[in-house]
C-alpha cells in the first residue's frame, strides 16, 4: 500500500505546486483548449470536402480526435512533467537524490510531478467524443466499453513506456529534448485514422511508432467494431514495451555515475 | 546602417552555426505540413478536390514550405525572455534598437535553413508530374514582393506579441495561441481554397492568409489581375498597421519598463 500513498501524496505536493502559480494554472489549461479546438478544426475541414476519411465518417473521425486530446492531456498531465525533469536530472546530476531513495526508481522519476492543466485537455478530449456520439445517436455497449477501457490503458501504456524509452536515452545523449519533439511530431498523426495513411508509412505507423494502436485501435473498440487481431496485437505491444523500457531504464540506472564532480 | 546590419549578421551566423542542432527542432515542426498533405493526397486520389489535384496539393504545400521558412520568426521569445530576465536593460543601452539585430539574425538563419528548404521542395516538384507552378516574370516578381510582405507581417506581429512581456508573465502562452492561430488560418493546414466560403469571405480581410495563402496562390497563378492587386494592398495596409503597432507600443511600453533583476 506504500506505492498508492506515495502516488496520492504525488499528487498533492504538485497540486500544491500549480496553486502556488495559478495564473500560469488558468494560461496553461485555456491554451489547452484552445489547442484542442486547433485539432478540431484541422480534422473536421477534410469533411467540408469528403464523406470519409480512410473509411472513417465524420463523426467516426471525432472519436479518434477525442482520443488523440485526451492522451495528449495525459502527455501534458504526467509524462511531460516527468521526462523533462528527468533530462533536467541527469544533466545536473541531482539524479542521485532519486536513485538513492528506497523506492522504485522508475516509480518516483516518471510518477513525481502532475501538471494539472493536462485535464483541460482531457476534458476537451470528452466534450467532443460526447458531441460524437450525440451527433451519432450512439451509446457504446458496456462490452463495447469493457474493451476500450483496456485497449485505453494498453494505449496508454504504449505511450508511457516510448516516453520513459526517450528520458532513459538522456543518460547517454544530452540533447534528448528534440526526440521529445520528434515525438510530439509524429505524434500529430494520431489525429487521423490510421487507414489514411498508405503504403509504407501506414506500416510505419503501426509498427515502428505504433500511432495506430494509440489512437485508431481503441476508437475501433469504443465504436463496438474491434478486430481481434488489434486487441491481441496491442496488448501484446504494450506489455512488450512495458517490460523492455523498464529493463533499459534499470540498465541505464546501474551504468550511471553522477554528472557533478 | 547597413555596417550595423553586417556585424550583427556575423554574431549571429556564428550563434546559428554553433547551435546547429536547432535546425532539427524546425525541421520537425515542418512535420505537420507533411501530415496535412499525405491527408489530403488520401482523398485526392479518387479526383480532384475542389479544384486541386493531387500535384496541386504538392505544389501547394512544398511552395507553402518555403514560404513558410522565409517568414519563420521567434523573436517574440527572444524578447520575452530578455524582458523577464532583464537581459533588455543592457540593449536598451545601445544606440540602436534592439529590434535590427533581432531582423539581421532573422535574415540569416533563414540564409541557412533555405540551403536545405530550396533544394528538398525542388527536388520534390521534379518528381511529381504535372505540379502546377506559374513562372512567367511577372508572376515570379509578385511572388517574391508577396514574400517579402508576407515577411514583415510575420515579423511585426510576432515582436508586438512578444511585446506583451513588458505587462504580463505568460507571453509564452499568447505567442502558442498566436501560433496556433496563424497555422489555421495562414493555410499552413489546408490551402484557403479548401475553407468554408463564409470563412474564406472574412478571411480574405484579415491578415493571416497574407502570411502564407496569397504567395503560394501567386506562385500557382490562382491569384491574378485585380484580385491580386487587392491582396497586395490588404497585405500592404496590414504590414503598415502592424509596423506602427510595434513602434508606438514599444514607445510606451520603455518608458514604464523597469529591469527585473540583473
Amino acid at each position: 500500500m506504500r506505492y498508492p500513498r506515495l502516488l496520492a501524496l504525488f499528487a498533492k505536493s504538485s497540486l500544491l505546486m500549480e496553486l502556488e502559480y495559478r495564473t500560469n494554472f488558468i494560461a496553461q489549461a485555456v491554451l489547452g483548449a484552445f489547442w484542442a479546438g486547433v485539432t478540431f478544426f484541422s480534422v473536421a475541414l477534410f469533411f467540408t470536402q469528403t464523406d470519409a476519411l480512410g473509411g472513417w465518417t465524420y463523426e467516426q473521425a471525432l472519436v479518434i480526435v477525442a482520443l488523440f486530446t485526451m492522451i495528449q492531456g495525459v502527455i501534458q498531465l504526467v509524462l511531460q512533467p516527468n521526462v523533462t525533469k528527468i533530462i533536467q536530472m541527469v544533466r545536473e546530476g541531482t539524479m542521485d537524490f532519486v536513485l538513492t531513495k528506497p523506492i522504485d526508481s522508475q516509480f518516483l522519476a516518471t510518477l513525481r510531478y502532475l501538471r494539472y492543466s493536462g485535464l483541460a485537455d482531457m476534458a476537451a478530449g470528452l466534450v467532443i467524443m460526447v458531441f460524437a456520439f450525440n451527433r451519432m445517436n450512439y451509446t457504446p455497449s458496456s462490452a463495447a466499453i469493457a474493451v476500450f477501457l483496456v485497449l485505453l490503458s494498453a494505449s496508454l501504456v504504449i505511450v508511457y513506456s516510448i516516453w520513459l524509452l526517450m528520458a532513459t536515452l538522456s543518460f547517454w545523449f544530452v540533447k534528448v529534448n528534440n526526440l521529445t519533439e520528434l515525438f510530439n511530431s509524429l505524434f500529430d498523426t494520431a489525429r487521423f485514422p490510421v487507414s489514411t495513411f498508405n503504403g509504407l508509412i501506414r506500416i510505419a505507423l503501426t509498427f515502428v511508432l505504433p500511432v495506430a494502436f494509440m489512437t485508431t485501435v481503441p476508437a475501433e473498440a469504443i465504436l463496438g467494431r474491434p478486430s481481434a487481431a488489434n486487441v491481441v496485437t496491442g496488448l501484446a505491444l504494450a506489455v512488450v514495451l512495458f517490460a523492455f523500457s523498464a529493463w533499459f531504464w534499470r540498465r541505464a540506472v546501474l551504468s550511471y555515475s553522477s554528472a557533478s564532480s | 546602417m547597413w555596417r550595423k546590419y553586417v556585424a550583427f549578421g556575423r554574431v549571429a551566423w556564428a550563434l546559428t552555426v554553433e547551435y546547429r542542432a536547432e535546425i532539427l527542432i524546425w525541421m520537425m515542426s515542418s512535420i505537420l505540413m507533411v501530415i496535412m498533405l499525405l491527408v489530403w493526397l488520401s482523398i485526392s486520389r479518387d479526383g480532384a478536390v475542389n479544384g486541386f489535384s493531387s500535384a496541386d496539393f504538392v505544389t501547394y504545400f512544398m511552395v507553402g514550405w518555403v514560404v513558410r521558412n522565409l517568414t519563420a520568426v521567434w523573436s517574440s521569445w527572444e524578447l520575452d525572455s530578455a524582458i523577464r530576465e532583464g537581459r533588455l536593460s543592457p540593449l536598451l543601452l545601445r544606440p540602436i534598437h534592439p529590434i535590427h539585430n533581432e531582423i539581421a539574425a532573422n535574415w540569416v538563419e533563414k540564409s541557412l535553413r533555405l540551403l536545405i528548404v530550396i533544394p528538398v521542395a525542388t527536388a520534390v516538384m521534379l518528381i511529381t508530374p504535372n505540379t502546377s507552378l506559374v513562372l512567367t516574370p511577372l508572376n515570379a516578381l509578385a511572388f517574391a514582393a508577396s514574400v517579402a510582405g508576407a515577411w514583415v507581417l510575420c515579423f511585426m506581429s510576432d515582436y508586438l506579441v512578444g511585446m506583451l512581456a513588458f505587462w504580463t508573465t505568460q507571453t509564452s502562452g499568447f505567442i502558442q495561441a498566436f501560433y496556433g492561430i496563424r497555422l489555421v488560418l495562414s493555410g499552413m493546414i489546408a490551402p484557403l481554397a479548401m475553407f468554408p466560403p463564409a470563412m474564406q469571405d472574412v478571411l480574405q480581410w484579415l491578415p493571416f492568409p497574407y502570411m502564407l495563402n496569397f504567395s503560394v496562390a501567386i506562385a500557382m497563378g490562382r491569384v491574378q489581375g485585380q484580385e491580386m492587386l487587392l491582396g497586395f494592398v490588404v497585405q500592404l495596409a496590414w504590414a503598415a498597421i502592424v509596423t506602427i503597432a510595434v513602434w508606438l507600443v514599444w514607445k510606451r511600453a520603455i518608458r514604464s519598463y523597469s529591469a527585473v533583476g540583473a
